[in-house]
C-alpha cells in the first residue's frame, strides 16, 4: 500500500471530483522588498502600502466565491510573494473570512510561505489563528548564493526562523533549497542541504534552477555575468539528494518534493491530483467546475474590481478573473497524465483512470506509454499504478509530452 | 517573371488606352539589367511613375518586387513585366513594354528570358561602385541577343558618386561613347525622363509580321487555381485574339483561352494581343506539364510552321534532396514543385529515395541562394515543411568497365572497388577587386584548391583576377568568405569550365552505427580526414542528447576516421508545477514537442534539419 490510503477523501488521483469535493485554497501575496534575481512570479516591490487594503479585498473576493457553492475547504496556502510581509492580525482576519466561507476544519492543512529575514514576525500569533504549516525559504546554506540571489536573509537568519518556529508550536516545516544554480558545486549543495537537514524540517523542497525570461538572471545569463548551468551536475545533485534524504528516513512524493511520513502538502497534492482548488488574489490561478482561471495580475487593479463588485458571479469566477480555459475531456486526462506522474509516490491509478474517464488508460495512452516503459523511464507497478522510474524523475518532460 | 500582383483585383486609373493597341511603330520593348542592388528596381518606380501607368497612392519603393521574399530581402527575384504608355517629347504615344529583371548571379536565367523578348536593354551602373561582375556578365547576355543598350549611370545624388568617372569606365570597357551615358538618380528622379527619351529614339520597334500566322513565346508562366496555367507571352507575329483556338507547338495541347490580358503591372485582361506586344493568357490548363516556358503559342486554324528558338535549359549547378518532414506530405510535393516550375524555369528535379530520409526528389539549382529561395518559396507558398540535405554538384564517375555515371548524390557513388575516375567540375571564375584585396582573395581560392589564371588592371585601383576553382568549393561558403575577406567590395562571376579527374573519396557518416545515406559527402583525399573530424563535432554539437548514448563516426569504406559520442540525455524535467503553474507548463511542454517534431527520427535518432547543412560550414572556426 502506498502512504496515501482510499478512505481519505482526497487521495485517490483519478475518480471524478463530485460537485462537493472539498477545495483547496490558495491566496497570491504579491508584495516582496526585493525582486530575487532568478524570480519570475508575479510580485511587486514598494507595494507594501497596499497590503491592508489588498487584504481586505481578498476577504471579499473570498466571501463573494464561497457564496455561489456550499463546499468545505480542505487547506489554505497563503503564497506569494512574501506573505510573512503580512501582519498577523490581517492573515488572522483573512482565515477567520474563510472559515465563514468555506467550512473549514480543525484538519484543515494552513500553511505560510516566510521569508527567513522576518525576525519580528508573530509567529505565535499566526498559529493562534490556525496556521499549521511554514515553508520557509531558505534556497541555500551560503552567503554567496545568497547574495546572488539578493535574497535578503542569512543561514542564521533561517536557524533563528526554524527555533522561532518550533517554539511557537509548529510542528509541520517545509525548507525550500535551490539546486542547479550558476557556478553551483556539488560539494556547495551537499552542505546547503546537509545544513537543512540539521534544522529537522517534516519536509523539503528542491527547485532546480531555470533561467526564466524577464528575470534578472536572464539579462546576466545574456551578459556573460553568469553561465548556463551544467545540466549533468544538477542531475549528480538530485541523485545525491534523493539518496540522502532517503537514508535521512524522508519520503518522496512528488518530482520536487520530500516529507517525513505524514507530512506531505496535502494543499499541493490537490494540484497534482488534479482536483479543484480555488485562487484568490492578483494573479492567481484556480480550477474548479472543469475550468481553469486567473485574475488580473496588478494588485490595484485587482484591488479596484473586487471593490468594484457588488454580487457574487456565477462559481467560480470573481470580477477579478482575467483569463479562462475550458479543461475538455481529452485535456483532462493530458492534464491528468502531466500532473499525476510528478507523484513520485502514488503515480496514476489505471482503475482511478478508468473510473474518472470511463475509458481505460491504455486504451487512450498505451501506444503512447510504451515507448517510456521500453526506455526505461516509466513502470507499471504490481499495485495497478503507472510511476516514473528513478531515471524517469529526471526526464520527466520526455514522458509528459508523449500524453500532450 | 511575375505580373506585378498577379490576380489582385486592384484598379489603376489609366486604364482605358491600355486596351488600345499601338501600331508596332510605337511599341518599345526594354529590359532593366545591371549588378545586383545598382538600383534597377527602383529605377523601374521612377518609369512608372513617370508614365503614369502607377498612381501615388500605389506606389511603394520596389514596388515590382511584390513577392513577400523580396520585400523582406530587398533583393529581386523574378522579372517582372510591366506595360507603359508614354508621351514623348516628339508628340507620340508610345507603347512601352518593361521588364526589371533580377541582378543576383543565381537568376541569371530570368535576366537571359527576359532579354529574348526585348529589342533593347538599359545597363544600370551604381555610380559609387562602377561596373561589377554581372554588369558585364549581363551585358554579355544582351550582346548576344543583339540587343541595342542606353547605359545609365545610377545614384548620382550619393555624396561619394563619381559619374564621370564610371562613363568612362562604361566606355573603356564596354564600348559604348561616355557622351552618351545618362547620368541619373532612380531615387530623386534627376534625369530619368531622358532615360524614356533614349528609349523612344535608340531602341527599335518589334520586327515581326503582323500578317503572318502567330507566334508568341512563353517567356514566364504561374499558376493559377482559377484560371489554370497563365502563360506571359511576347507576340513575335500576327495575332492573337481571346477567341481564338490557340495550340501550344511543342506539346500539341489545343486551348480555348480562359483570358488574354497585359501587366500593368496587375492583369488586366484585354481582347487582343498584337505582334511586339507582351502580355498573358490564361490557358485553363490545369496540368502543368502542358504548358513549358519556352514553347510557342500558335492559332489552331492557321498554325505557324515553324515555332520560336525558344529557350535553352537552365543548366543547375547545385542539387539537393528535398523531403517532406512528414513522409505523408510526398505528393503535396511533387505538385508544389511542378506548380513552382511554372513560375521557376530554371528548377529541375527528379524523385529520390534515401534509407535516412524516405521519399523525397533531388531538386537542381543555379546556387545555393536559389536553393534557398526555392525552400522558401515552397514552404511558404505551398504551405510545406521540408528537410532539405546540403548541395552537391554533378559527378561523373568512371566505372572499371568504361561505363561512365552521372550523379547528383554522394548517396549515389557506387562501389569504390568498381570506380576507375571520379571527376568534378571546374570553374572559371572573375573577381572584380580593388587592388588592396588581392592578397586576401589569392589565400582564400588557394584554401578552397582553386588555380589562378590572370590578373589585369581595370584602373588605377581595381583588378580582374580570374581563377579556376572546383564547383564544389565553389557553392560552399565561397562566396561568403569573399565578402566577408573584401569587406563586400569584391563581385564574382563564374561560368563552367570543364570535368576534370580528381583524388575524389566518399566520406560515409554513421549515426549510431548506421550509415546515413543523407549526410555522406564526396571530399578531396587531401581534405578526407579533417572534413571528417570537423564534421564528426559539428553534428556532435547539432544533434541533441537523446534517451540513449549515440555514437557518431565518419569513415571512408571501412576506415573509420572520426569518432565521437552525443552523452545521453540526464535531466529533462520542470522542476516546478504547482496550481498557477499548469496552464503555462503545459505550453512550455506543448513547444518542447513542436521542436521535437522538426527533428527527422533516423532509425531511433532524432537529427535536425542544421544537421544535414552542416557540411556547409565545415571550415568555420567555432
Ligand atoms: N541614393 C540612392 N539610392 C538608390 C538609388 N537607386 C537605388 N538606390 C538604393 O539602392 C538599393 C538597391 O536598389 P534596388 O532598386 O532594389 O536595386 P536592384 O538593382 O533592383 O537590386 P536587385 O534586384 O536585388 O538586383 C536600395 O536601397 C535603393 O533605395 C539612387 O539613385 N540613389
Ligand atoms: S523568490 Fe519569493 S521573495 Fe523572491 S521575489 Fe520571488 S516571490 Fe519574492
Ligand atoms: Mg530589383
Amino acid at each position: 500500500m502506498h502512504p496515501t490510503s482510499h478512505s481519505d477523501p482526497a487521495a485517490d488521483a483519478g475518480s471524478p471530483p463530485p460537485d462537493d469535493a472539498a477545495l483547496a485554497l490558495y491566496l497570491h501575496i504579491p508584495f516582496c522588498h526585493v525582486h530575487c534575481t532568478y524570480c519570475s512570479f508575479n510580485v511587486y516591490t514598494r507595494r507594501e502600502r497596499l497590503i491592508r487594503p489588498y487584504m481586505a479585498a481578498l476577504r471579499r473576493e473570498i466571501a463573494l466565491v464561497a457564496a455561489g457553492t456550499s463546499r468545505a475547504a480542505l487547506s489554505v496556502y497563503f503564497g506569494g510573494g512574501t506573505p510573512s510581509l503580512v501582519p498577523a492580525d490581517e492573515i488572522r482576519a483573512t482565515l477567520e473570512a474563510c472559515g465563514r466561507a468555506f467550512a473549514l476544519t480543525d484538519k484543515a492543512e494552513i500553511t505560510l510561505e516566510v521569508n527567513p529575514e522576518a525576525a519580528d514576525l508573530d509567529l505565535a500569533g499566526l498559529r493562534r489563528a490556525g496556521v499549521n504549516r511554514l515553508s520557509i525559504g531558505m534556497q541555500s546554506a551560503h552567503e554567496s548564493e545568497l547574495k546572488l540571489y539578493a535574497r535578503l536573509h542569512t543561514q542564521s537568519d533561517v536557524e533563528h526562523m526554524v527555533r522561532r518556529a518550533r517554539a511557537a508550536g509548529f510542528d509541520n516545516l517545509s525548507l525550500d533549497l535551490i539546486y542547479g544554480a550558476p557556478r553551483q558545486t556539488l560539494r556547495l549543495w551537499q552542505e546547503s542541504l546537509r545544513a537543512a537537514l540539521a534544522l529537522e524540517p517534516d519536509h523539503l523542497s528542491f527547485y532546480s534552477l531555470t533561467i526564466d525570461e524577464g528575470t534578472t538572471f536572464e539579462r546576466w545569463l545574456r551578459s556573460g555575468r553568469i553561465p548556463l548551468p551544467d545540466p549533468d551536475l544538477a542531475a549528480d545533485m538530485y541523485e545525491w539528494a534523493t539518496d540522502t534524504l532517503a537514508a535521512a528516513g524522508f519520503e518522496q512524493y512528488e518530482i520536487s518534493n520530500w516529507a517525513r511520513p505524514g507530512k506531505a502538502s496535502r494543499h499541493n497534492m490537490q494540484y497534482w491530483r488534479c482536483r479543484p482548488y480555488l485562487g484568490f488574489g492578483a494573479g492567481a490561478h484556480g480550477y474548479a467546475a472543469g475550468i481553469r482561471y486567473a485574475t488580473v495580475l496588478k494588485p490595484e487593479d485587482y484591488i479596484a474590481r473586487i471593490e468594484a463588485q457588488s454580487a457574487p458571479g456565477p462559481f467560480p469566477f470573481s470580477a477579478a478573473v482575467d483569463w479562462v480555459e475550458r479543461i475538455d475531456r481529452k485535456t483532462a486526462m493530458a492534464e491528468l497524465m502531466i500532473m499525476g506522474l510528478r507523484l513520485t509516490g502514488e503515480g496514476v491509478s489505471y482503475t482511478d483512470f478508468a473510473r474518472r474517464f470511463g475509458i481505460s488508460l491504455d486504451s487512450v495512452y498505451g501506444p503512447a506509454i510504451a515507448p517510456l516503459k521500453a526506455a526505461g523511464l516509466l513502470a507499471s507497478d504490481p499495485d495497478g499504478r503507472l510511476r516514473l522510474t528513478r531515471r524517469g524523475r529526471l526526464l520527466g518532460n520526455q514522458v509528459f509530452m508523449a500524453f500532450l | 517573371m511575375h505580373s506585378g500582383r498577379a490576380g489582385s483585383s486592384r484598379r489603376y486609373f489609366a486604364v482605358t488606352w491600355l486596351a488600345n493597341n499601338m501600331d508596332q511603330a510605337h511599341i518599345r520593348n526594354f529590359s532593366i539589367i545591371a549588378h545586383i542592388d545598382h538600383g534597377k528596381s527602383t529605377l523601374a518606380d521612377r518609369l512608372l511613375q513617370i508614365t503614369g501607368t502607377i498612381s501615388e497612392r500605389e506606389m511603394q519603393e520596389q514596388v515590382l518586387d511584390s513577392m513577400e521574399l523580396e520585400r523582406e530581402r530587398g533583393v529581386t527575384i523574378k522579372a517582372s513585366a510591366v506595360r507603359m504608355q508614354y508621351q514623348a517629347h516628339d508628340g507620340q504615344t508610345y507603347e512601352m513594354n518593361l521588364i526589371d529583371t533580377p541582378g543576383h548571379v543565381d537568376f541569371s536565367y530570368e535576366v537571359s528570358r527576359a532579354l529574348q523578348a526585348c529589342e533593347g536593354a538599359i545597363l544600370v551602373v551604381d555610380a559609387t561602385q562602377g561596373i561589377e561582375a554581372q554588369t558585364l556578365a549581363n551585358l554579355y547576355m544582351a550582346l548576344e541577343q543583339n540587343l541595342d543598350l542606353i547605359a545609365v549611370v545610377n545614384k548620382i545624388d550619393l555624396p561619394a558618386a563619381q559619374p564621370d568617372e564610371v562613363a568612362q569606365e562604361i566606355e573603356e570597357l564596354i564600348g559604348l561613347d561616355a557622351a552618351d551615358v545618362l547620368q541619373v538618380s532612380a531615387k530623386t528622379g534627376q534625369n530619368v525622363e531622358q532615360i524614356l527619351e533614349a528609349v523612344v529614339r535608340r531602341i527599335p520597334p518589334p520586327r515581326g509580321n503582323p500578317n503572318a500566322p502567330a507566334r508568341a513565346l512563353i517567356f514566364d508562366s504561374h499558376y493559377d487555381s482559377y484560371k489554370g496555367v497563365i502563360a506571359y507571352v511576347r507576340v513575335f507575329d500576327g495575332t492573337i485574339r481571346k477567341t481564338d483556338v490557340l495550340r501550344l507547338m511543342a506539346s500539341g495541347a489545343e486551348i480555348e483561352p480562359v483570358e488574354i490580358g497585359i501587366f500593368n503591372p496587375d492583369m488586366q485582361p484585354i481582347d487582343v494581343l498584337t505582334v511586339g506586344e507582351v502580355g498573358y493568357i490564361a490557358t485553363g490548363l490545369k496540368t502543368v506539364r502542358e504548358c513549358r516556358v519556352g514553347d510557342t503559342i500558335t492559332q489552331a486554324a492557321n498554325p505557324a510552321p515553324e515555332p520560336l528558338p525558344g529557350y535553352k535549359q537552365a543548366k543547375p549547378m547545385v542539387f539537393a534532396g528535398f523531403y517532406p518532414s512528414d513522409n505523408d506530405d510526398y505528393n503535396d510535393l511533387r505538385d508544389a514543385l511542378e506548380k513552382l516550375q511554372l513560375n521557376d524555369a530554371s528548377l529541375v528535379f527528379e524523385p529520390e529515395t534515401s534509407q535516412a530520409l524516405n521519399f523525397g526528389f533531388r531538386v537542381g539549382f543555379l546556387g545555393l541562394f536559389h536553393m534557398d529561395i526555392v525552400q522558401e518559396r515552397l514552404e511558404r507558398e505551398y504551405d510545406l515543411d521540408l528537410l532539405a540535405t546540403a548541395p552537391s554538384v554533378e559527378y561523373q564517375v568512371v566505372l572499371r568497365s568504361g561505363e561512365v555515371l552521372t550523379i547528383h548524390s554522394p548517396a549515389d557513388l557506387p562501389d569504390e572497388s568498381a570506380i576507375a575516375e571520379i571527376r568534378e567540375p571546374w570553374m572559371a571564375i572573375e573577381v572584380f577587386t580593388p587592388e588592396e584585396f588581392i592578397g586576401p582573395i589569392m589565400d582564400l581560392v588557394t584554401k578552397k584548391r582553386g588555380i589562378y589564371t590572370s590578373m589585369e588592371y581595370l584602373d588605377q585601383k581595381r583588378v580582374l583576377l580570374k581563377y579556376e576553382i572546383p564547383l564544389a568549393e565553389l557553392i560552399v561558403d565561397f562566396y561568403d568568405r569573399l565578402k566577408s575577406a573584401t569587406r563586400g567590395y569584391a563581385s564574382l562571376d563564374y561560368h563552367f569550365l570543364e570535368y576534370r579527374p580528381e583524388k575524389l573519396v566518399k566520406l560515409d557518416v554513421l549515426v549510431n552505427k548506421q550509415p546515413v545515406d543523407a549526410l555522406a559527402m564526396i571530399v578531396h583525399q587531401d581534405e578526407a580526414f579533417h572534413k571528417g573530424q570537423r564534421l564528426v563535432s559539428k553534428l556532435k554539437r547539432l544533434i541533441p542528447r537523446q534517451l540513449y548514448e549515440v555514437p557518431i563516426q565518419a569513415a571512408i569504406g571501412k576506415h573509420v576516421v572520426s569518432r565521437a559520442n552525443v552523452k545521453a540525455l540526464r535531466k529533462d524535467v520542470l522542476a516546478k508545477c504547482y496550481g498557477g503553474d499548469v496552464t503555462r507548463k503545459k505550453k512550455l511542454l506543448e513547444k518542447q514537442k513542436k521542436g521535437k517534431k522538426r527533428l527527422k527520427m533516423i532509425g531511433n535518432v532524432e537529427i535536425p534539419q542544421e544537421a544535414f547543412m552542416a557540411v556547409l560550414r565545415l571550415d568555420d572556426d567555432d
